[in-house]
């Protein structure tokens, strides 16, 4: 049974639970493997006829997903774990967007690298005005590789060169504004309200009607391809791999 | 159902291309749309440029759902998609300046023709978006045309979310472009902004349009069948024969 991640379903929404909220649900490979059996079992739902119609991603406690897990990238013993982590993480996303149904981001709160490549994913999202998004990856020497397609793909080329290149982070009205996100509200408390408010309009669409749409955004957009997501996984891996980054890493752990 | 009336504007000549059937909310039917693309093909031929505008109160309301209804099999819909496409795609092409008064409302269908336009004009309050997924209709045809004026970010929540926006959120967006303040004013604005186009020099307007169409994939019209094809696949399907049947016409 998956622990790190969880899949529940409640009638036509089912929800997707990054769950490891001691460590803000930071990227690890063993949370990223829950993630593929959950994905494994709703690719499974999403052809019965009672099929769920919208996918809820979201993270147990404060955070959404904070980045990756520093023990996992700092290499110590095992130089081929941030390789692995980095190819996991792009599969998950590559399945996330592939889903025949609309994937919908519950972004609670801190959506950072990786964790914010995952709401670039989603094929619509929400979040607060005091969530704490970005990609800070160029300011930890980092290269932000695997969630750059997503990123273009979301808010365009333009603007992503401007995010990647800048780093650092933003609010969750900012990233509203740039159009990381789709919707935002004040404060945490109305976030629920609102994206139940979006899963009861999103379900009123016919699922086939939806999932057609989907699948053709995704291939007007180049979503299918999975070979330059691992190409990026790799890049990225061998700039974590540089001895500055490292570094940096290190600094950052203390 | 569709008029072109020749207006005088600055010097230049304009043809307002304009959906006539108010009573029904412009909604399109096949013998509309056909008559659109043979209205649209014609005009840049003798005329500096071209205004799409809709009689009545508002723009269009999409298609003429009642036609489909009553039409299991689907093949309404197809004619209605595919003209709908062949509408979008035509107004691409012209070298000639085309803006769109899209005044009140543009919905489903009636918003996939903004698409179109070079430029497009509609008042702050108009209702805009395509609420088709509710329909059990794939607002797929519209993809590529919608993801040249907006991000593609925008556009995936655009087709898949069955909301309507207004023409404040609209021009936000890049879906509309220019806003004047009462609906009655939207014409008048297109048509002012088609002559000061078409008084720019006509080979540059043309080589400038035609680059650019060619940088978004407009001139190989491979995205256009993909994103046809696509809505197509479900005409006459089981889910859409079912919703449409639901519809309270």
């Amino acid at each position: 049974m998956p622990e790190f991640a969880t899949l529940t379903t409640d009638g036509s929404v089912a929800t997707l639970t990054f769950n490891r909220p001691d460590a803000h649900n930071a990227l690890s490979i063993a949370m990223l493997a829950d993630a593929h059996m959950c994905m494994d079992e709703i690719e499974s739902l999403a052809q019965k006829d009672n099929a769920p119609t919208v996918l809820v991603v979201t993270g147990a406690g404060r955070s959404f997903c904070a980045g990756m897990d520093l023990k996992e990238v700092i290499i110590e013993d095992d130089p081929t774990l941030p390789l692995q982590l980095l190819e996991s993480l792009a599969r998950l996303t590559h399945r996330i967007r592939l889903l025949p149904m609309v994937v919908v981001g519950r972004v609670n709160g801190a959506a950072i690298g990786g964790g914010c490549g995952m709401v670039t994913v989603c094929d619509l999202a929400i979040t607060h005005d005091d969530a704490k998004l970005g990609f800070p990856e160029v300011d930890l020497g980092l290269c932000p590789a695997v969630v750059a397609p997503w990123l273009v793909r979301k808010i365009g080329p333009g603007r992503a060169r401007q995010v990647l290149l800048s780093g650092g982070l933003m609010s969750g009205a900012r990233a509203h504004e740039l159009g990381i996100v789709t919707g935002v509200v004040d404060s945490r408390d109305e976030l629920d309200g609102a994206v139940q408010k979006l899963t009861e309009t999103l379900a009123t669409g016919g699922r086939e009607a939806l999932g057609a749409t989907k699948k053709l955004l995704n291939t007007l957009d180049g979503s299918n391809e999975l070979d330059i997501l691992l190409e990026a996984a790799r890049l990225s891996a061998s700039v974590l791999a540089t001895e500055d980054a490292q570094n940096r890493l290190k600094a950052r752990r203390k | 159902m569709i008029r072109t009336e020749t207006i005088e504007r600055d010097g230049r000549s304009i043809a307002a291309v304009l959906l006539d059937r108010p009573e029904k909310r412009n909604a399109l039917t096949p013998c509309m749309l056909e008559a659109l693309c043979e209205a649209l093909e014609e005009a840049p031929k003798t005329h500096d440029a071209v205004v799409l505008g809709g009689e009545g109160k508002l723009f269009c309301a999409g298609f003429d759902l009642s036609l489909c209804k009553d039409d299991p099999s689907g093949g309404v819909m197809r004619e209605l998609l595919t003209g709908l496409s062949r509408a979008c795609a035509i107004m691409r092409r012209t070298e000639k300046p085309v803006v769109i008064a899209a005044h009140g409302a543009a919905i489903a269908g009636g918003c996939a023709l903004l698409g179109g336009g070079d430029v497009v004009v509609s008042d702050a309050s108009a209702k805009l978006g395509y609420p088709v997924t509710k329909i059990g209709v794939s607002p797929a045809v519209s993809a590529p045309f919608l993801s040249y004026n907006v991000t593609r970010g925008t556009s995936r929540e655009m087709l898949l979310l069955p909301e309507l926006i207004s023409g404040e959120a609209a021009k936000a967006r890049g879906l509309v472009h220019e806003l004047v303040e009462t609906r009655e004013g939207v014409r008048e604005k297109a048509l002012s902004i088609a002559a000061g186009l078409a008084g720019k020099p006509p080979h540059a307007y043309a080589a400038t349009k035609g680059l650019l169409n060619r940088l978004e994939g407009t001139d190989d019209g491979e995205a256009f069948r993909l994103a046809l094809e696509a809505s197509l696949a479900l005409t006459g399907g089981e889910e859409e024969q079912r919703m449409l049947a639901a519809l309270d016409l």
